[in-house]
C-alpha cells in the first residue's frame, strides 16, 4: 500500500517538475549573443535587444524602434532559436500605426527550422522591427526570447 | 510506531500536495469564470511585462564615428574634466557620467589621442566598478587588449564595440536595461556638446547637418527612458531635462519649416548659426548638471 502511495507521489512530483520546466524559457543570452556576433562580421557591433516572448491566447505584435543615420551602412542579425514556436520577423520603414509603411524584410520565406537571419539594411531614416507572435491555446505558458543585434560600418 | 509512520507519510503527502498546489497557483493568472472572454484576455495581458513598443538605442561609439566622418576635428580641452568617480553617489549620476566618459573615450580614440583615451578608459572602468559592473572589463581581457593596442585606432574601436556588447549583455542579464538608456543619454549629451563646441570654431556645414540629424533620435531616447521609468523613479528628472532640449529644438524655425516631403527626400537639415547657438546653450546647461552630479 505504502509502495503504491509513494509511486503515486513520485509520479505527481515528476509531472509537476516537467510542467515547470516547460513553463520556463531557454534564453541563453551569452550563446545567442556569440552566435549573432559571428554573423555580424565585418560590421561593428552597435547594440542588441533581447525581447522576451510570452505566448498568449491571442496573437501579439511587438515592435522595436531602431534609429539609423544617413550615410551609415547597417546590418541586423536575429536569432529565434530559443523560441518554442516560430515568430515572424518583419522590418518596416515606419511604425505600426502608419498606413504608409513599407516592409523591407520578412522572415516568412525562411525554410522550416531556420532561426538565424541576417539583413543588410538599405538607405532608410528609421527601422521598425515587428515580431508577430502566434497565439497559443495550450495551457503550457510557453515563453522564450528573440535577440536582435545591430551592427554598422 | 506504525501509526506514527502512517501519520508521517500522510502529513508529508498533504504538505507536498498543498505545496504543489500553492506553487501552481503562484504561476497561474487568476481566473474568474464569470468574466467575458475579452475581460479574460485583458487580465492576461496585464500580467505580462512586455511593452508593445520598445527602443534600441545606438552606441556612443557610433555617434562619435558619425561625427568623425562628418569632419569633426579634435579640440583640446572640451571633453569632461577627469574627476574622482566616488564623487557620484546616486546610480543615476554614476550611469550618466559613465555615458559622458564613454563618449569622451570614443572621441579621443577616433582622434588618436592616446594618453587621453587611456585616462578615459580607466575612468570608465572605475565608474563601472561603482555601478557594480566592473567585471565586464575583465571579459576577453578587454582592459589589457586596450592597453596593448593603444595607437591603433581601428583595433581600439573594435575593442570598445566589444566592451559595449558585454556591457549590454551584463545589464540585460541583470535586468538593468534602464542603465543602458541612462548611459546613452549621458553619452549623447556629451557628444552633442563636443560636436557643437567644435562647430562654433569651424562652422562646418557637414557637422551642422549631423548635429541636426542627431536631434531626430532624442524622441527615441526619451521614449526608451519612459519605458524604464518604473525601475528607477529618478529617471523622471532626466526625462524632463531631455524634453527641455527637445522643446527648444522643435521651436527652431528651420525645424518648424521642414516639410514631410523634405523627410521623404532625405534632405539634410541645416540649422542657422543662431539656432545652433541656442541649442548649444541648452545642451551645455544639461551637461553641466550631469557632470556636477
Amino acid at each position: 500500500m505504502k509502495k503504491i502511495f509513494f509511486s503515486g507521489l513520485l509520479g505527481l512530483i515528476f509531472i509537476y517538475g516537467f510542467t515547470t520546466i516547460q513553463a520556463t524559457d531557454n534564453c541563453d543570452k551569452k550563446t545567442l549573443t556569440n552566435s549573432c556576433k559571428k554573423k555580424m562580421e565585418p560590421f561593428k557591433y552597435d547594440s542588441q535587444k533581447f525581447t522576451k516572448i510570452m505566448y498568449q491566447k491571442k496573437a501579439q505584435q511587438l515592435e522595436i524602434e531602431v534609429p539609423v543615420f544617413i550615410g551609415e551602412k547597417y546590418r541586423l542579425v536575429f536569432n529565434t532559436s530559443s523560441l518554442p514556436k516560430p515568430v515572424m520577423v518583419n522590418v518596416y520603414t515606419k511604425d505600426k500605426e502608419s498606413k504608409k509603411r513599407e516592409a523591407i524584410y520578412s522572415s516568412k520565406d525562411l525554410k522550416a527550422g531556420e532561426n538565424e537571419m541576417v539583413f543588410d539594411v538599405p538607405r532608410v531614416r528609421k527601422l521598425y522591427i515587428d515580431y508577430d507572435v502566434p497565439a497559443d491555446s495550450t495551457s503550457q505558458k510557453l515563453s522564450g526570447c528573440v535577440v536582435m543585434m545591430v551592427g554598422y560600418k | 510506531m506504525l501509526v506514527n509512520k502512517k501519520s508521517f507519510v500522510r502529513n508529508s503527502a498533504m504538505l507536498l500536495t498543498a505545496g504543489m498546489l500553492f506553487a501552481s497557483c503562484g504561476n497561474e493568472t487568476p481566473k474568474d469564470e464569470n468574466v467575458t472572454a475579452e475581460d479574460s484576455t485583458a487580465t492576461e495581458t496585464a500580467t505580462v511585462e512586455v511593452e508593445d513598443v520598445s527602443y534600441s538605442l545606438p552606441s556612443p561609439l557610433q555617434i562619435a564615428s558619425i561625427f568623425k566622418k562628418s569632419g569633426l576635428k579634435y579640440k583640446d580641452g572640451i571633453t569632461s574634466t577627469l574627476k574622482d568617480p566616488s564623487k557620484y553617489t546616486t546610480n543615476l549620476s554614476k550611469a550618466l557620467n559613465l555615458g559622458v566618459y564613454s563618449a569622451d573615450l570614443s572621441y579621443t580614440v577616433l582622434n588618436k589621442q592616446n594618453q587621453e583615451a587611456m585616462n578615459y578608459m580607466k575612468l570608465c572602468r572605475q565608474m563601472a566598478d561603482n555601478l557594480g559592473m566592473g567585471s565586464v572589463f575583465e571579459q576577453g581581457n578587454l582592459s589589457k587588449r586596450f592597453e596593448k593596442n593603444i595607437g591603433n585606432e581601428d583595433s581600439l574601436a573594435y575593442i570598445i564595440a566589444e566592451l559595449q556588447m558585454v556591457t549590454d549583455m551584463y545589464l540585460d542579464e541583470n535586468d538593468q536595461q534602464q542603465v543602458t538608456s541612462i548611459v546613452f543619454a549621458g553619452a549623447w549629451i556629451e557628444s552633442m556638446y563636443v560636436g557643437s563646441k567644435v562647430y562654433e570654431k569651424g562652422k562646418d556645414k557637414s557637422l551642422n547637418n549631423k548635429l541636426a540629424e542627431q536631434m531626430t533620435i532624442l524622441g527615441s531616447i526619451v521614449n526608451a527612458l519612459k519605458a524604464q521609468e518604473k525601475k528607477d523613479p529618478a529617471i523622471g528628472g532626466l526625462i524632463a531635462d531631455l524634453q527641455s532640449v527637445k522643446a527648444i529644438y522643435d521651436e527652431l524655425p528651420s525645424v518648424k519649416n521642414r516639410t514631410e516631403a523634405d523627410d521623404e527626400a532625405d534632405k539634410e537639415m541645416t540649422l542657422t548659426d543662431e539656432e545652433v547657438s541656442t541649442l548649444t546653450t541648452k545642451i551645455e546647461e544639461i551637461r553641466t548638471k550631469f557632470i556636477n552630479g
